[in-house]
């Protein structure tokens, strides 16, 4: 699914985010990437979706081949992955439907189906009584699963949450790895970057460790170990 | 077209949630457009008062008694031909005659001196009107020849010299101030103009990372800003004319008592109507899509 080659990035001479990282995650995976901050998780979700290009190394999704990618293909890409953010990064002055509805709406979805696949979606997560509500109306974990179902809108293949569970209560962020678990139970695979140790130990799953922008550790069912 | 529909429906979206906002940018808008169509009021006035001022410079010729129909008939030829001269106004002794009775009639003593000549003193007189004041010399220059030297006994013109010289001094400095301070002002507008649409779209830097963290083209993004520069500059036009008209309602009652023609604003509007407003909306336009474009650029780099 995803295949990394020998990817660097360096920002300056003093700044060298990501060395020689190479690793395959393979379809349906659902993949904890740990590390402190500033170990280039951020740098490792932003060659992913190509809002920066790696300096050395090769990075692939399925078969198409991202690593210079053309400036009017990347659109493309990033509806195929679907991003979820520590700050929600929702439209503030559109409503939870909207924010929803235009994930489609700037792919040139038909209406028709935007009305069908909307209200599905909101049920996912269950904010369907909400939809009418705005961001700053709601709880910071109604507004990550907003998030959530904005993400799932072009049922993408892989999605990349980076700190999901970072501003939210200990109630919330269980329910928000819940939602995710159900996502990847469908096939979808997921790439989960995070500080939190109790969510990492809890589920289980391959754990990759990044520290001062090298691989470490790459554990097939692995804890939270720094 | 669902694309169009959509970057429709999210440019009046946008304006409709920012409304603050929008409504800032097209009261800076009427306010460049106000000022601009009273330095351009300004401008009009100051041209009509000037080709009333030119309009009543001309120069005289007179001739001497003895001129002779034949020779004064044969200066109009020449005089005419000039590409400078509007028109030539002649009147013949007679008619010179009666004008300076007419001039005259309450002075007695001069009307019985007249009276005493046998005969009529005054020759033709030639009244030439050009283009330009300084075209006037030319005209002078092309009489005072030594063939026209016995027919003519004087010329007026340089009685009205430096009144003709002081006039284009005061036209073309006029007309200079009135386009520096157009230019200037011009300056000063574009600076607001795009500052504030820069901030506008500055506040909605990250709405526009959201917007391209979910798919959406370049195009996508920027057509509703787009959009919404049509649509204010159609509004502050729209404004812009309707508080022009009124103020020219006020201001034309006072131009007629000043101009004795039929001159006034609202017509010299009405009847340029699609040049005056046609190069401010194109203007208006370009500015408000010139600032947006550029304050996205940064914002739309991948």
């Amino acid at each position: 699914m995803i295949t990394i080659e020998g990817v660097t990035k360096i920002y300056s001479t003093n700044s060298v985010a990501l060395r020689d990282i190479s690793l395959h995650i393979k379809a349906g995976e659902f993949v904890s990437i740990i590390g402190q901050s500033g170990s280039g998780k951020t740098t490792f979700t932003k060659l992913l979706i190509a809002e920066e290009n790696p300096t050395k190394g090769r990075i692939k999704i399925g078969d198409w081949d991202i690593t210079n990618i053309k400036t009017d293909e990347i659109p493309f890409l990033r509806r195929q992955i679907g991003m979820i953010f520590q700050d929600y990064k929702l439209l503030p002055q559109k409503t939870v439907y909207e924010n929803v509805s235009f994930a489609l709406e700037v792919a040139g979805e038909k209406n028709r189906r935007i009305t069908q696949v909307v209200p599905q979606l909101l049920e996912i997560v269950g904010l369907s009584d909400r939809r009418n509500r705005y961001p700053m109306q709601l709880s910071g974990g109604e507004q990550q699963r907003v998030a959530i179902a904005r993400s799932l809108a072009h049922r993408p293949k892989i999605i990349v949450a980076d700190e999901p569970t970072g501003n939210l209560d200990t109630i919330n962020a269980e329910e928000i790895i819940q939602i995710l678990k159900k996502i990847n139970e469908f096939g979808t695979t997921i790439l989960l970057l995070t500080h939190n140790r109790e969510v990492v130990n809890a589920l289980r799953r391959r754990v990759i460790t990044l520290h001062n922008g090298h691989l470490t550790l790459d554990q097939e069912s692995g804890k939270y170990i720094l | 077209m669902v694309y169009i529909g959509r970057i429709l429906k999210f440019a009046l979206q946008d304006i409709w949630r920012n409304f603050g906002l929008s409504f800032m940018t097209v009261l800076i808008l009427v306010l460049m457009l106000l000022s601009v169509n009273a330095l351009w009021s300004v401008k009009v006035i100051t041209k009509e008062a000037v080709n009333l001022i030119k309009d009543q410079v001309n120069v005289s010729v007179y001739f001497s008694a003895n001129a002779g129909e034949k020779n004064v008939t044969e200066i109009n030829k020449y005089i005419s031909a000039f590409p400078e001269v509007v028109n030539i106004k002649l009147q013949n002794s007679d008619e010179v005659l009666a004008s300076f009775k007419q001039r005259h009639s309450q002075s007695k003593d001069i009307l019985d001196a007249l009276a005493e000549l046998d005969k009529n003193p005054f020759g033709p007189t030639m009244i030439i009107k050009t283009r330009e004041p300084g075209d006037y010399k030319k005209i002078i220059k092309a009489l005072s020849v030594p063939e026209y030297e016995n027919l003519i006994e004087a010329k007026s013109f340089d009685e009205h010299e430096s009144a003709i010289e002081k006039i284009q001094n005061i036209t073309s400095r006029t007309e200079n101030i009135v386009a520096g301070l157009v230019l200037l002002f011009a300056c000063i507008s574009f600076l607001i103009v795009f500052n504030t649409i820069r901030s506008a779209i500055h506040t909605q830097k990250i709405e526009i990372g959201i917007k391209r963290l979910v798919g959406a083209s370049n195009w996508f993004i920027r057509g509703p800003y787009l959009v919404e520069s049509f649509i204010f500059s159609v509004l502050s036009l729209v404004i812009s004319i309707a508080l022009l008209y009124i103020a020219l309602s006020f201001v034309d009652p006072y131009l007629s008592v000043i101009f004795p023609s039929s001159f006034s604003l609202t017509n010299y509007y009405n009847s340029n109507i699609l040049y005056v407003f046609g190069v401010q909306f194109f203007s208006v336009l370009l500015l408000t899509v010139l600032s947006s474009g550029l304050a996205m650029r940064r914002q739309l780099r991948v």
